[in-house]
């Protein structure tokens, strides 16, 4: 006999406010109700037909208002939240009480997009995704299913900056304990939309590293986002520092060979010097480019080809006219030089000045660092040390390690010494002999 | 046996590779070239060979070098050959832009048709003596005779051109050689076929092999040293003697050959230290003037020196060997060439390598590599050149090589993106300088940047392993909804 909805609700309610042991009381909301109809029972109103959540307060009853919350915005036809409770909810709930019922965060989290979307604001989702995503893990290291929902609502917004606080602290944790539904795809999804944010915001540098963490996924087979990665690391490569990054050593060998055939290869082989063949190929694949959203990225990396092959110039020449400088840069027009090189210098890739006749003056560029600078760079090279010391210890006394270690030392001694070993120790003991008897 | 799958792939590869554009090369007073007294330093196939290749690359003597070839092919037995000279011949004649055109082929050295008619004939019938002889053998199934019943059939085939045959029949003796020797033997002549191919890719094999039948033909002649020591002391040493002698010769042919199938592979620095490696012309023996005269190895070893090897080594290795010396007297300019570029005369080195430019061009096995050997000795000299200096005038430069300041300029900025001369080219005033490094701060920079990129690798790589713990692996599923997910962005 199904339980009448009204009824059971107004006892949890009860429950939610009398109970003082969160555990428990995830224990009873997760298993009191019936599977099936636990969310539409969650999402229904009191006996007295009122809105339970507005019985609740949203910082002590976390559990509470979070299982309600999720079931609400999740059920179709229930009456949704209102959103300032959401805003109120995760600003304040309690994270301990919350990493009880991971994945009611997570589909809150969904909810709360969707939601955002039937607004028909996708944006006002941000605030919100933002504070799940600070609050519920223990510190900003760690992963969870959050993050990809959240650079998501970012970047398909166009409000790639929403994300940055979030990419202040590099993800290194992974604990599968606070969020027992993270997938690998989290992870490439996450840091492969980063990458992206980054891109469009023009930090090309934190991009590549993004990218790169995709690409570099641990895998037996290579996913296609990673290739979409690759090409995009690629590019960000080529646009911020004008070389190709080469792939992690870890990466799946499939990957650079899927790559091989395409027109990116060709690409990045004309870059920077042979601008001409670079925005035929730019035009002759537009579809493809197009349909993988990288001709933004590829324009740019073209209009940035000639700052490249300037730079290179520097190496070479002390002095050069800009006719000269235009002719190797694949520039015509002189002003056009003139500007580029004056850009250079304002953005500090080159040292250089223009004379009155047109002749441009490289100058060394003296490696700059102050003693603030190496120190600090001292300081984290220990605090690195120290850590990767304490994994390391950590490790050691792992029951994988360990038992590991004991059965190839055991199969070691199974095998017994080989000969030289056997020689050795009669040697030895010849010797030992020998000493007794003189 | 180990009868190797590669004479399989030979006959793919015999046919001479052709490269579509030939350089061609004017022989004139600058490039002077003496076509009678080079061709007479060798003999037999090879010297047909050598002379299509001149029809081919020098159309100003081309008339000249295929009534030669003619004459040649008259004495060999491979009546084929007179066709592809005359193809030879003719693509010169509609190719060259030459003031007169070439005399008519027919009418320089018409084909002896009875004489190819006859060797036709003779070809034929020892073939078919050859094969009935090898069947027969083969029916009795006496090992040695069928072993030499191949060889004979593989030199055969070789005298008359059809190479992809004449291996076939050669590794197949390999199968019923019953000592090292033969096995040596059969291995030679392998190699002398592909040398004379230019099937350099395949030398090394042979090579080696052979290298594993001499150490054991030297080892069962040894060993059979003492069980005969009864018969009389003096012969094992006599017997010694001869042996290592003809260890030197066969060595210094694998020797040869190896250095040739460097220099085809475009290893000029393994190429060097085999052509200095190669013993005296004696022990050579048949293969001076069949397979190379002795100044060609003192041309091919010497470029392979000067484009590959560093001064300080040059030395030593060129001008201290007193066997190579002997080589280098057969070609005076090469030693000329040596001394300039000791001595630091690059311009004479380079004219010296620009007026024999014709003599490398029309040899068979310099001539696909010439350009690039030139390339790099000029390379190694402008980068002598400038080390001493700070900074230098371009038209110093200039005049030191007899180039024009453009010239000079476009090879030190190559060399200087090549990484090869560590200085800058100052464009206005035609100075190039010497690059100033402050090592220390470069050394910090530098320092900071690898600290930086380690702690993002070690982090990168503390996420990849958390992962793996986690395993949180991709698998092979399909991630279509991911891709739907994304198609939004």
């Amino acid at each position: 006999m199904a339980p009448n909805p009204t009824e059971s609700l107004d006892s949890i309610l009860q429950q939610i406010t009398t109970s003082n042991n969160a555990a428990a009381l995830n224990h009873t909301l997760r298993n009191a109700l019936p599977k099936e109809s636990r969310d539409t029972i969650l999402a229904s109103v009191l006996g007295s037909g009122q809105d339970p959540l507005c019985v609740l307060d949203v910082r002590q009853n976390t559990l509470g208002v979070l299982y309600i919350l999720a079931a609400r915005v999740t059920t179709p036809n229930a009456t949704p939240p209102p959103w300032s409770l959401i805003l109120q909810f995760c600003q304040c709930f309690i994270p301990s009480h919350a990493r009880l019922a991971p994945d009611r965060v997570t589909a809150l989290a969904r909810g709360i997009v969707t939601f955002a979307n039937s607004m028909g604001s996708p944006k006002s989702a941000i605030p919100p995704l933002s504070n799940l995503v600070q609050r519920f893990p223990p510190d900003a290291s760690y992963l969870t299913p959050l993050h990809p929902i959240l650079a998501l609502a970012c970047t398909s917004t166009s409000t790639p900056d929403a994300l940055l606080p979030h990419l202040a602290t590099p993800i290194t944790t992974i604990d599968l304990s606070l969020t027992p539904e993270l997938t690998y795809t989290d992870n490439l999804v996450f840091h492969y939309l980063a990458g992206i944010a980054l891109a469009s915001l023009g930090r090309y540098g934190e991009a590549e590293e993004m990218f790169d963490i995709v690409v570099g996924a641990p895998g037996i087979v290579p996913s296609a986002l990673q290739v979409e990665a690759a090409k995009k690391l690629w590019l960000v490569g080529l646009i911020g520092r004008g070389v190709v990054p080469a792939f992690p050593k870890y990466t799946n060998s499939f990957i650079p060979r899927l790559l091989k055939t395409t027109p990116y290869s060709a690409f990045v082989a004309a870059y920077p010097h042979k601008r001409e063949l670079l925005s035929d190929i730019i035009q002759r694949e537009a579809t493809l480019f197009a349909t993988e959203k990288n001709t933004g990225l590829l324009q740019r990396a073209l209009a940035r080809a000639p700052r490249w092959a300037l730079k290179k110039l520097t190496a070479t020449y002390v002095t050069l006219g800009l006719a000269d400088i235009g002719r190797a840069v694949g520039i015509e027009s002189e002003d056009a030089v003139r500007s580029l090189v004056l850009s250079m210098i304002e953005t500090d890739d080159i040292a250089a000045q223009i004379s009155a006749d047109g002749t441009v003056t490289f100058m060394d560029v003296a490696p700059k660092f102050t003693q603030a600078q190496v120190e600090e760079v001292l300081a984290q090279v220990q605090d690195q040390t120290a850590a990767l010391r304490d994994l390391e210890r950590e490790v050691g006394r792992s029951k994988e390690f360990l038992s590991k270690a004991v059965k190839s030392r055991e199969e070691a001694h199974w095998l017994g010494p080989s000969d030289e070993d056997a020689f050795s120790l009669n040697a030895a003991g010849v010797w030992a002999e020998d000493a007794i008897f003189s | 046996m180990e009868i190797d799958d590669e004479h399989q792939q030979s006959p793919s590869t015999s046919t001479r590779p052709q490269p579509s554009k030939k350089a061609t090369a004017p022989v004139d007073d600058a490039h002077p070239f003496d076509l009678e007294g080079y061709i007479s330093n060798y003999s037999g196939r090879t010297a047909i060979d050598r002379l299509i290749h001149i029809t081919q690359t020098c159309p100003t003597i081309a008339p000249e070098a295929f009534q030669l070839a003619v004459q040649h092919v008259h004495q060999s037995r491979d009546p084929g050959l007179y066709q592809q000279l005359l193809t030879a011949y003719e693509q010169t004649a509609a190719n060259a832009d030459l003031p007169a055109p070439l005399p008519n082929a027919m009418e320089l050295a018409p084909l002896d048709t009875v004489w190819a008619d006859e060797t036709m004939t003779k070809n034929q019938a020892e073939k078919v003596k050859l094969e009935v002889e090898l069947k027969t053998y083969s029916n009795n199934m006496i090992k040695e005779s069928i072993r030499m019943a191949h060889r004979d059939l593989g030199s055969y085939y070789r005298s008359v051109g059809e190479y992809s045959s004449a291996v076939k029949h050669f590794v197949k003796s390999r199968e019923y050689c019953a000592t090292s020797q033969h096995v040596l033997e059969m291995c030679l002549s392998v190699l002398e076929i592909f040398l004379e191919q230019r099937n350099y890719a395949h030398i090394s094999t042979y090579v080696f092999k052979a290298d594993a039948a001499l150490e054991a033909a030297i080892n069962s002649n040894s060993g059979a040293g003492p069980g005969s020591s009864t018969t009389g002391a003096p012969t094992p040493t006599a017997g010694k003697k001869k042996v290592s002698v003809e260890r030197q010769q066969v060595q210094s042919k694998l020797d040869l050959a190896t250095a040739l199938s460097h220099l085809g592979q475009s290893n000029y620095e393994k190429a060097a230290y085999s052509f200095l490696k190669v013993g005296p012309a004696k022990e050579l023996g048949d293969w001076v003037g069949t397979v190379i005269a002795p100044g060609d190895i003192a041309v091919y070893g010497t470029l392979c020196a000067l484009s590959s090897l560093p001064r300080s080594s040059l030395r030593n290795v060129l001008l201290g060997n007193s066997v190579f010396g002997v080589y280098l007297e057969q070609e005076p300019y090469i030693r000329e060439l040596i001394e300039s570029y000791m001595a630091s005369d690059f311009k004479k080195v380079l004219d010296i390598l620009s007026r024999y430019s014709t003599r490398h061009l029309a040899d068979i096995h310099l001539t696909q590599h010439i350009t690039e050997l030139t390339d790099q000795i000029r390379n190694w000299a402008v980068v002598l050149y400038f080390q001493p200096f700070a900074t230098i005038k371009l038209d110093r430069m200039s005049k030191a090589f007899g180039w024009t300041i453009e010239e000079v300029e476009r090879h030190v900025v190559q060399l200087i993106q090549a990484g090869s001369i560590q200085g800058r080219v100052d464009s206005q005033n035609k100075i190039l300088y010497a690059k100033k490094t402050d090592y220390r701060a470069d050394l910090f920079a530098r320092a900071i940047k690898t600290a930086t990129e380690i702690q993002a690798a070690n982090r990168k790589l503390l996420l990849r392993m958390k992962l793996q713990q986690a395993d949180l692996i991709i698998k092979g599923h399909a991630i279509s909804t991911l891709t739907e997910m994304l198609a939004r962005d």
